[in-house]
Formats: structure tokens, sequence, C-alpha cells
């Protein structure tokens, strides 16, 4: 096959089926542009994290870190003093709220002197001074460098001045200079670590000290020795470790979004598959002509791969600009994350990943590559002298038989049951895959029992069309499998969605027992309650009493993961809003008792019954494992502890957050008023009933889903176009057909109402086999997917609401494609069309 | 019976095709118009179907109950009459493919709301009368085209129409197939009591009707 001849084929099958094919590049298009774009973006936010650690941690081989709340800076001194160390520099970190903004930045307390020696960049100062006339001096206690990024987050310039909020109140800070050798980094305020300990109330805790050891010291060793200065709950790690453990948290999330985009993509390869097989059967005369000159059965084949990866090439080309194009916009609309919170950052960071976008381009490419094989095999039998003759329109059908979806339905459920490989449910996915092929599979065995089963008719149309449906399997299995794959996949997430919220939901009504919730820092996590606001709120007349809740995060010994300790009174009615597996509070004995969540059960490895140990504020303590309670709130593992005990251990009275009970009979209203008067002494702080945050959760919940819910109309809108597509050149290829039962007495409306009965069947066929396999893969979703990317259990809830509107449009659509395709096919004069030889 | 009077059609261009075309034809009579190609013998055969509008002139087709003027219908009147008064063979035998040809058959009566009892059992009759009721299970795609035009036939006839219409019915057939064809067509339109017309530019083909005319100089004559 010479090259000629391929470029006149090309022309002919191109100009002629422009259309199609612009809408097969389209498809492939849209799937490649939302991989990238959901790519690039975490690519991004993934890289600014990266590169702030690295900008941070400066010439630090190694950093010493501890839990959320810091540890005692009576560490340092032993640590800067031992003999391996070429320079220790230590930090305090927090986020703190910005005044009148709901929004927080993050502050970085160094000793300038020591942190210079790491990374040079935090010597900004001199120019800022050369800019500033005013006292500004290192040692101000006010005084903060900003890094570009901050400067503009807080719309400040050098000399301007800017409040914080802090635990004692506002924080009035002045900026001294710029940090540009930080750019990159984010934003971000730095001070001397003092007036960060002193202005925040953290005198005597430090978050982490940056190391470098010296060059002759035998590193191994003096790492052992360094770690056994260090108290409990502090552990060496390698600065980058940062940036790969937001990498592991968000790794769920990122390939669960991922993953859908290129279900898209391969929806997507669904349309180019019938798009190929539609010209395929249509020129079946045409390469039998070929044949019959002396084309071989391989060169017909090579002529469809060729025009298929030149559909992929062409849709990957368009895609992955679309995507990049598409990401930037995103980028500097909505930051990373597309609503879902899970990355913060200041979004001026766009690094697209070349390689990656290589690979999801040339997956589109194999798509369209894979789909042209499919359509090509049957090629191979085309019995030339009888393909001459005939006008036989059908595709090449699959195997009609039940063996092959009932062995992939097996495998299929085989998948479901491997264990994830690190947190990404690769078993569940393959599942997924497994189940949709058996869907698709099943399409032509299916149909065909459909159609047995519907009764024969008097009424004409319903027996043409039932005629037609049957006598074109192969067409019906491309069109219905498209739509099978997109009802699937879009009623297993509404399903999945569904279940999900309505279990948030319940969750919620249990979790939010009290009347009232004050929160000391909704943004960052610089202020806390003092004793003194909680005892003047317990104090407001008509509270029953108050639930102080605090928050610790570590990384449990031993483990890579993170685990926040949740201290609040733990009474049966706590338990049951957590949906604990036990609600008894066993009497106190050696152990301290806790619960943990599911999230702690699938990454440690935990269970009831089992004693573990933790650092708690630099002590060990040991705790016996009650039960296991449900944590929407977080991915990563949670620990449940009664406040008595956690004060008990950490002898830290402060709370994040503050449950409050009404008396009985007391006014609500009066009641918030009075407390909220305290609440706002706390810079930030907020106080809310239970059911504002109730209803704030819930619109977090459908802000997160919004990007989910936005690929599922893609990949309904890609099947949908599919069908019609498909029924436009099949109505146009059976135009004669037409035109003889014009002949015969039809009216143009009847044919047109034929064609909708057609599309309307199809549909029927894709939505039952749709929905049966979307419900089997909301069952994977819900209790493999989600259990092993994100730890939270949840029973299945059915949206027959939904899922009935989903099937009836999903119907009617089909019907009304196919109804317009009728409509251009009959638009031709009846007496043309019995004459036309095409 | 079908009777044209003044019956006239221009190319696209103004130029005439035909005028003046005048023709009757009895219940039962076959009758054969013949013409180069080009001479607009389809055209007004199609105009008679009510599938194409003539410039001026009258179509009426009438039974025994009641008379229909063509050229005053709508185009869904249209169709409804051809539904029940027309039976059509093309050139191209024109049977679906995914029907049987007991199927085939039965698609005029279908379409007039015969009981499928009914329906069965005069397609099987109408095959029967042309010698294709042995292949009543088979699709088309496995006959020959001889035998496919007599099912074309076949189903022209099985609704009972006042006229049938065959377009070039030959065209496509060697001189045996075409002569069984002509006189399976024949021996349909004398056993219904139709009206018959038939275009061809065959003389063999005509020799079977009960007339012949020809359609020469744009006008309608004697042949």
């Amino acid at each position: 096959m010479n090259a000629a001849l391929v470029a006149t084929l090309l022309r002919g099958s191109l100009s002629g089926n422009r259309w199609r094919s612009l809408l097969a590049i389209a498809c492939i298009a849209l799937g490649v542009a939302l991989a990238g774009a959901v790519h690039t973006l975490h690519a991004s936010a993934l890289d600014e994290i990266d590169r702030a650690a690295r900008l941070l941690a400066g010439t630090a081989d190694w950093q010493a870190k501890g839990p959320k709340n810091g540890f005692d800076d009576a560490a340092f001194a032993p640590v800067a003093l031992h003999p391996a160390v070429a320079v220790a520099s230590p930090a305090v970190e927090l986020e703190a709220p910005i005044a009148g903004r709901n929004d927080a930045v993050r502050v970085m307390g160094i000793d300038p002197f020591r942190a210079a020696r790491l990374q040079p960049g935090f010597l900004a100062e001199g120019s800022a001074q050369r800019n500033d006339e005013g006292s500004t001096t290192l040692m101000d206690l006010h005084a903060a460098w900003l890094t570009p990024a901050a400067l503009a987050k807080l719309k400040v310039a050098v000399g301007d001045s800017f409040e914080l909020g802090g635990p004692k109140g506002s924080v009035p800070l002045k900026v001294a200079g710029t940090l540009p050798a930080l750019d990159g980094g984010g934003p971000l305020v730095v001070m001397d670590i003092a007036a960060v300990q002193y202005l925040f109330d953290r005198v005597g805790v430090i978050h982490r000290i940056d190391l470098r050891l010296k060059n002759d010291a035998a590193r191994e060793a003096a790492l052992r020795e360094i770690a056994a200065l260090l108290p409990p709950g502090v552990a060496l790690v390698r600065p980058d470790e940062a940036a790969m453990r937001t990498a592991g948290l968000t790794r769920a999330y990122r390939v669960n979004l991922t993953a859908l985009a290129l279900m898209a993509l391969f929806t997507g390869g669904f349309l180019v598959f019938s798009t190929l097989a539609l010209q395929a059967a249509r020129r079946r005369q045409e390469f039998a002509l070929l044949r019959a000159l002396g084309l071989t059965a391989g060169g017909v084949r090579a002529f469809l791969a060729i025009e298929g990866s030149l559909l992929g090439l062409g849709g990957a080309i368009l895609g992955t600009f679309l995507g990049l194009a598409a990401s930037r916009a995103m980028l500097e609309r909505f930051g990373y994350d597309l609503g879902a919170g899970f990355f913060s950052g200041s979004g001026s960071t766009f690094s697209p990943d070349p390689t990656a976008l290589a690979i999801i381009g040339l997956l589109g490419i194999l798509t369209a590559g894979a789909a042209a094989l499919a359509v090509t095999r049957p090629l191979a039998r085309l019995d030339v002298a009888q393909a001459l003759k005939d006008r036989h329109l059908d595709l090449p059908a699959p195997p009609g038989g039940w063996s092959w979806p009932a062995a992939l339905a097996v495998a299929a459920i085989v998948g479901a049951f491997l264990p994830p490989a690190g947190e990404i449910p690769v078993g569940g996915y393959l599942s997924i895959v497994l189940a949709l092929a058996a869907a698709v599979m099943a399409v032509s065995p299916v149909s065909r029992m459909l159609l047995d089963r519907v009764p024969a008719s008097d009424a004409p149309l319903r027996t043409l069309a039932r005629a037609q449906v049957k006598s074109l399997p192969g067409h019906l299995s491309a069109m219905v499998s498209g739509i099978v794959v997109s009802v699937a996949l879009t009623a297993a997430m509404a399903i999945m969605v569904f279940s999900f919220r309505v279990s948030l939901d319940g969750w919620l009504s249990g979790v939010l027992e009290a009347d009232l919730f004050a929160r000391a820092a909704p943004q960052g996590d610089a202020v806390v309650f003092s004793p003194e606001a909680q005892a003047k709120i317990a104090a407001v007349p008509g509270v029953r009493r108050i639930d102080p809740i605090r928050f610790e995060r570590l990384t449990p010994e031993g483990h890579a993961g993170l685990l926040t300790i949740i201290a609040r009174p733990v009474t049966p009615t706590l338990l049951r809003g957590f949906q604990a597996d036990s609600l008894e509070v066993p009497p106190r004995g050696q152990a301290i008792t806790a619960w943990v969540s599911e999230a702690a059960v699938d990454l440690f490895g935990w269970k009831a019954g089992q004693e573990v140990t933790l650092a708690v504020s630099g002590k060990r303590a040991t705790f016996r494992i009650a039960g296991v309670f449900r944590d929407y709130s977080r991915t990563w593992g949670a620990l449940l502890v009664d406040l008595a005990d956690y004060r008990a251990i950490a002898g830290d009275t402060l709370a994040n957050d503050i449950a409050i009970h009404l008396a009985p009979g007391a006014d609500a209203k009066t009641v918030e008023a009075a407390a909220g008067r305290i609440v706002a002494q706390v810079p930030g702080a907020e106080l809310h009933d239970a059911s504002f945050i109730h209803a704030r959760a819930l619109a977090i919940f459908d802000r997160t889903f919004a990007a989910t819910y936005a690929l599922e109309a893609a990949a309904i809108l890609i099947a949908l176009a599919g069908v019609t597509s498909s029924f436009a050149a099949l109505a146009w290829s059976r135009r004669r057909e037409f035109g003889v039962l014009r002949h015969l007495g039809l009216t143009r409306g009847e044919v047109t109402r034929l064609l909708s009965l057609e599309g309307g069947a199809a549909g029927i066929i894709g939505a039952v086999l749709g929905l049966a396999s979307g419900a089997a893969v909301s069952v994977v979703l819900v209790h493999v997917v989600n259990r092993q990317s994100f730890h939270w259990g949840m029973a299945i809830h059915w949206p027959w609401l939904a899922l009935a509107a989903l099937s009836g449009s999903v119907i009617l659509l089909c019907a009304l494609g196919a109804s317009a395709a009728g409509r251009a096919a009959v638009a031709k004069e009846a007496v043309q069309a019995v004459k036309d030889d095409a | 019976m079908l009777r044209v009077r003044g019956l006239a059609k221009s190319w696209p261009g103004g130029a005439p095709l035909f005028e003046a075309v005048d023709l009757d034809l009895a219940p039962g009579e076959l009758v054969a118009i013949l013409g180069e190609s080009g001479a607009g013998k389809s055209t007004l055969l199609n105009i008679i179907a009510g599938l194409d509008r003539a410039d001026a002139g009258t179509v009426t087709v009438s039974d025994t109950v009641s008379g229909t003027e063509v050229t005053a219908l709508s185009e869904d009147g249209l169709a409804l009459w051809r539904r029940k008064r027309v039976g059509f063979v093309f050139q191209a035998f024109h049977l679906l493919p995914y029907l049987t040809v007991e199927e085939n058959v039965a698609l005029p009566l279908l379409l007039n709301g015969v009981a499928a009892g009914e329906r069965s059992a005069r397609a099987r009759a109408a095959l029967e009368a042309v010698g294709m009721a042995m292949h009543a299970a088979r699709k088309p795609a496995s006959l020959s085209g001889g035998e496919m035009q007599r099912v074309a036939v076949a189903r022209a006839v099985a609704h009972k129409p006042s006229l049938v219409l065959a377009d070039e019915p030959t065209g496509n057939l060697d001189e045996a197939n075409a002569a069984a064809t002509m006189q399976a067509l024949r021996a349909a339109v004398k056993r219904e009591g139709a009206a018959g017309l038939l275009v061809t530019h065959s003389a063999v083909a005509a020799a079977s009707a009960d007339r012949v005319m020809r359609l020469a100089g744009r006008r309608l004559g004697p042949a």
C-alpha cells in the first residue's frame, strides 16, 4: 500500500465524513484535555509545595519535626551542640488569620543568623532598610519580612502595616522588607522566632529544627545520636518529605479525578470506534472493489489503522493545547484544587509536566488506534464477492454469547477483593474496568434477549423499528456500548455521591449534637481558646455545659501516616454521633481508653482491644482501643480520647473548638449573642449554631464534587453525540429504504418517528444495562475505591429520582437525536432516494 | 380506473419535458409507456403516483366506490392515498433487507393496519401467485434478482391497490427473468383488477401489456 493510495483514500474518507471525523477528534480532544488539565493543576500545586519546601530548607539536609502543636524548645540546645551538626536552625510555623478577611497566611519565626547560614534567601533585610526610612530593625518585635507572594496576598508594600490574629488578640505588624530570593515559595511572613513565640503565645515551643551535618561526620551514627536527643514524638526527616507527604495525602483525590477524566477519554474511544466502523460498513463495497483490484486485506487494515491513529493524533494535539489553556484559566480563577480544598497556595505556579502530557496524549492516540483495530479485524474476513453484490450496512458485531460477559464479571468480582497498592485501589479500578467491559460485551446478548421479548405487534412503525434494530446488531452494539459506559459511570458516581452525602448528612447530625459551636481558628491554626475564654463561655447564662475540643496532629512512631488526636469529653451520645461500633465508655484503667477512626484501622492496622503507645506533648502514653468510629473530616487517621485524659497527659488546657450545650428552656439567640461577644474577643474566631455548620459542610461537599459532576456531564454528552452521529450516518445510509417506505405510503413524519423508536430502543437497552452495571460499579466505588482511597465507610443509598431522570433523559435524547438524524435523511425527495446508488 | 388530463411538466430550467398528456386506464388493464432515456417516462409515473408535482393537468384515480384527484392532495394525503391505493415495482427491487420475504410482502398490509393472521394469509397468497411461497421465510439477500422482483410484484398487489405502477421492472434482469416478471405483473393486475401502468425502454417488456404508448417529442401517443 503506497502513500499516494493512502492519501487518496484518506481524502475521500475524511472529506466524506467531515463532521463525524471532527466529532471523533473533538471527543478524543475532550478526554485528553480533561486528563491533561487535571494533571497540570495538581502537578503545579505539588510543584509549588515542593519548591517552597526546598527554598525554605535551603542547604539543610535533615529536619527534626514534631507534632502540629510543636514541642519544647529545650530540645534545641542539645541538638545544636552535637559535634556532628554544622548548622542548626529552630523554626516556629503557624497559619495566622488575616484581620478582616476570611483567609490566613503562613507565618514563620526564625533565628535569622542561624537560618541565613542554611538559606541566604532569608537575608533580604538590607534592601528593606534602604527602601524604608523608618526605624524597622531586625530586633523590632513587630517587624515582618514578606515574600512577594505574601505582599500580593496581603496587598501591602514595604513600610505598610497589617494585622494578623493571635491567641491574645490582634497582632499588629509592619512590613520591614521583602524576601525576593524566596519567591516561588508561596505567601510567607517571616519574623524573628522570639517575636512569633511571644506575639502568638508560643513561648517555649518550636515546630522544627533545620539541620546541616558536618561533611566529615559519620552520618548514620550521628543521626542515631541526634534522634536520641529529641523528645518523644519528634523525628528526623528529609526536607522533601513535607512535599512527599502532601503528595501522599492528596494522591487518592488526584488519582480519582484523573481516573474520571480518563474514563471520559475512553468513552470518546467508543465514538471513534463507531465512526470508523460505520465508515467501514458504508465503504464495504469500496473496500471489496479495492480488494478485487489487488489490495491485500492487510492493506485495508493498515489504511483504517492509519485513519484511526490520525484521528487520535488530531485529538491528542488539540486536547493537549486545550488542557493547558483550561488548566491555566482554572488556576487563575479557582486555584489548584478545583474547589475541593485539598490544596492551598498562591496559585502562581504553572508547571505542566511534559512527560505526563505526552503519556495522556499517547493514551488518546492508543484509544483511537485500539478502536480502529477493533474495526479492522472483521474486515480481514471480508467476503469480497458477496460484499461487491450486497448493500449490507451492519457493523461487525461482538460475539453474542454470555460466556465473555460472565467471565469478565467474575474477574471484576475477584478484582474488587485485591488489596490496594499503597493507597491506590488498583484492584478497585481494575474491577470497574472489567465490570464496564462485561457490560459492553453483554450488549449483544442482552439486546437480543430484550428484543425477543418485545411482543409482535400490528403497529407498523413498532414492527419495522423492532425488525430494523434486530437486523443491525453491530450498529446497535457500537451505539449502545457508548451509552452503557457513560450511563454506568454517571449512575455509579451519582449513587456513590448520593450514598456519601446521605451518610455525611447523618454523621453530621450525630456529631453536631451540641447547640452551638465556637471555632478559634476557622482559618489557620495560630489562634486557640485560652482556659479563661473557655471559662467565660461556660459561665454565660443559659449554657448548661461546654465541651472544649483540642486537636493535635502527629505521626505515630513506626508509621508514615498522620494521626489527629481529637480530645473532648466522650459520652455514649457522642460515640453514637460518631457512629462508633462500641458505645460503651469503660471505666478508667491503667491504659487510657480511646476510639480510632476507620482510616487509623486501614493505615496503621489498629483494632479494638489493642493497646498503642503515642508520644503526646513529649510524653509517651498508652491507649487502649475500645472501638472504631467514622470520621468524614479527614482522610488520615484519628484517635478520639476523653479531654480529661488528654489534659492529664499533655498538660495542655487550650481548646481549638468548643461545643456549647444550652440549658433546657434557654433562649438560643440570647445565649448565642452573649457567647458571641466573648468569642469576638478572640481574633478570627467564629460562633455558629449546629444547623449552620451542618449546612456549610454539605455546601463544601457539593463544591468538592462539582468537578465530578462536570466530568459526568462530559461523558454523557460524548455518548449522546456518538449516538446522534451514528444515527445520522445510519439514517443517511438508509435513505433509499426511507424512499421505498415513502413510496409505500409512509409520511415523512412517520419515517422520522420510526427513527425515534429505534433511537429510543437503543436508549432503553443502554439505560437498562448502564444502570445495572452502574449499580455494580457504585458498589465497588463505595466499598473498595472509597474505602481504600479515603478510608470512609458508608452504606449504599439509591438516588431513585436522579437515576430515573438520568434514564429518562438518555432515552429521550437518544430518540430525539435519532429523530433529528431521520429528518435530515428524509429531507431528500423519495424519488431521488430510491434512485441513489449510494 | 386512472384518468390523466392535460398533464404538463417542465425541466427546472423551464424547457418543457412533456405537455398535454391524456391517459385513461381501465381496471385490470396493463398499459406500457415506451420512450427513450430522458423522455420523461419516470417523471410521468412519479406525478401519477403523487411523488412529483405537475405544472398543469389533473390525475384522478377511481374505483367502484370513489374517485381521488391525486393532484389536489397534500403531501401527507398523498402518502395515505399511496398506502391504500397504489402498488410499486422498482427497477432495483428495493426489498427491505432486514425483513423476510413474507414480511416484505406483508409490509403494505401492515401499514394499512391489517391484523396479523389475515396479513400473513394474504402475503402467502400473493407469494403463491408469483411462485415464491417456498421462499417466504428467507431474507432478500439470499434471492436472485428475478426472484426478488417477483417478490416485489407480490408486494405491489398484496393490499389490492387500484393502481400498480412499475418503473423499468425488467431493467436489472436477464431475458428469462424479465419474461417471468412481466408474466407475474400482468397476471397480478388482471387478478386484482387494478389499473397497471408500466414505463420501460424495453419493447419486449412492453409487449406483455394490453396497450403500448410512446412518450416522444413531449407528447404521449400510441406506439
